[in-house]
């Protein structure tokens, strides 16, 4: 065991023996497992989206710069009022001036805006679509387009049918897509376990000479394929990371309301697993072809 | 525990080894000698099985040659320590890195190991050279740290290609006093030389002539030597 334990840790320190080819590798990995997981996120959140969305028509409305606030105020509540109103998020001028003020940063004071905002009233206003009446978003639609003072009125069935057209093509691609970049994750591994199994052929034949099995000899690179596997997938799962939180904050305001979720961790965690496995799988059959 | 019977070997048309029989028992003590190119370091590889049977048959410490598989090499090679005349050393790694690799493939204790290796370094006048690099070390140091590596799991069979090639007369005899501490606790050991001097410097040893596939009128290109040194057969 504790042979086992030894060959473990040889097979990681002998990443830092050749350190310039294995960060290479690093690199190649932690790119290949950053664009599958940003394939697999955008497939997670565009899903997400979907279902969130099912059944629900988004109206996404601009009053004109002139429209008194009374005016405004009561439309508001008498949306409010309709029984298939399912959410109604709504900004006053400076309401959406503070907005802005958050998401350009403290680099931006709009302070001297205040209370003469150019900004316009804006509301996001989510119905339930009557399952029997097939024309409720298009009527609905025309109705909250005449109301006095409204400027433009976006409605979101046909960016919904976009959507799910993507969903769908993504689906399709996914497997191919998945099994190109866990190919070219082999590709990688395998290359360089193969040129650290060159560069020190020598002592893999002295080992030869004195005894040693082949588990003996191909352990320590199957450690190290699968611990570059291993980081490589970290250090995407942690760029995925920072991209997501980056883009949620700049994608999660007025008026795109687009919120961007991280990949769940059973994801996450099958990323990780599939890297690894095919990194040692990849090491293993350069190990075997050359060791 | 070395029993070779009419084995043959040729690279291509041209034998090197042809019908070579000898037996070696335990505690055995074997100079293999002739000229460049007899085929003493072919004789040797094969009985570490480096080279592939080609005729004959070939048992080395219980290791049936003519029927090893690639499965069963390493524990042919457990078995056996080999000097090679090349070294085949780890230049980069220390001494006692380069000592230690037999007994970590074995999976020896840390502690017994250390004990093994000091012993060995101690022997060879290596001691002090013990975290030394290899390749800071002269081509004599070098070919003492090739024998400890041989030598320090106490193989039961020993096979050292020219050891004393590159070592003055001093630590030649020093080096075969070794070889000799092992074969007199039970070690059976073939040495290839060409050294005359080396030869008469064991006289228990016996010496087999190799003479490059040259058949004598006997048929063979060495005399039979079954049973020629050591105290029993294998």
């Amino acid at each position: 065991m504790g042979m086992f334990f030894r060959l473990i840790f040889r097979g990681v320190r002998d990443l830092f023996r050749h350190p310039w080819p294995q960060a290479l590798t690093l690199a190649a990995v932690t790119l290949t497992a950053f664009l599958g997981g940003l394939f697999a996120m955008f497939l997670h959140n565009l899903e997400a989206e979907l279902v969130r969305h099912q059944g629900k028509a988004q109206y996404q409305m601009f009053w004109k710069k002139d429209a008194p606030e009374a005016l405004v105020a009561a439309q508001w509540a008498d949306l409010r009022t309709r029984p298939e109103l399912a959410e109604l998020v709504a900004f006053t001028p400076d309401q959406a001036l503070t907005v802005m003020q958050e998401t350009l940063g403290a680099g931006a004071d709009l302070s001297w805006l205040r209370g003469k905002s150019p900004l316009p009233y804006t509301a996001l206003a989510t119905f339930r679509i009557p399952p029997e009446d097939a024309d409720w978003p298009r009527r609905t639609f025309e109705a909250l387009k005449s109301l006095e003072g409204v400027a433009t009125v976006h409605v979101n069935p046909l960016q919904m049918d976009l959507s799910r057209s993507v969903l769908e093509l993504g689906r399709t691609l996914l497997w191919p897509t998945g099994v190109f970049l866990l190919l070219l994750v082999a590709l990688v591994v395998g290359n360089t376990v193969k040129l650290s199994l060159l560069a020190r052929a020598d002592e893999v034949s002295i080992l030869r000479l004195v005894g040693a099995k082949n588990w003996y000899i191909r352990l320590p690179f199957l450690v190290g394929g699968g611990t570059l596997g291993l980081v490589g997938a970290g250090l995407a799962l942690a760029l995925l990371k920072v991209l997501q939180q980056s883009l949620a904050e700049v994608l999660n305001v007025p008026p795109l309301w687009i919120n961007i979720a991280y990949l769940p961790l059973p994801h996450a965690a099958a990323l990780a697993g599939t890297m690894v496995l095919v990194a040692v799988a990849a090491s293993w059959v350069a190990a075997r072809d050359r060791g | 525990m070395v029993r070779v019977r009419n084995l043959s070997f040729r690279f291509g048309a041209r034998y090197v080894l042809r019908n070579v029989s000898f037996s070696v028992g335990r505690g055995g003590f074997v100079f293999l000698t002739g000229p460049s190119g007899a085929g003493k370091t072919t004789l040797l590889r094969i009985l570490h099985g480096a080279l592939p049977m080609q005729g004959g048959q070939a048992t080395v410490a219980g290791h049936e040659l003519a029927r090893m598989t690639k499965g069963r090499l390493p524990a042919l090679r457990r078995d056996v320590g080999v000097v090679f005349q090349d070294f085949k050393i780890l230049p980069r790694r220390t001494v006692r890195e380069n000592v230690i690799l037999p007994l970590e493939v074995r999976g020896v204790a840390r502690p017994k190991a250390e004990r093994r290796i000091k012993a060995v370094l101690h022997a060879l006048k290596l001691d002090g050279l013990a975290e030394c690099p290899c390749a800071q070390l002269a081509g004599g140091e070098q070919q003492r740290v090739a024998i400890a590596r041989a030598v320090v799991t106490g193989p039961r069979v020993i096979l050292a290609d020219e050891p004393t090639g590159n070592l003055d007369w001093e630590l030649s005899v020093r080096l075969l006093d070794v070889f000799r501490q092992f074969h007199l606790h039970g070690t059976s050991i073939i040495m290839a030389t060409h050294n005359r001097e080396i030869l008469s410097a064991v006289p228990e040893a016996a010496v087999l002539r190799l003479s490059g596939g040259e058949v004598d009128p006997g048929g063979y290109d060495v005399a039979e030597a079954a049973g020629i040194s050591g105290r029993d057969e294998a």
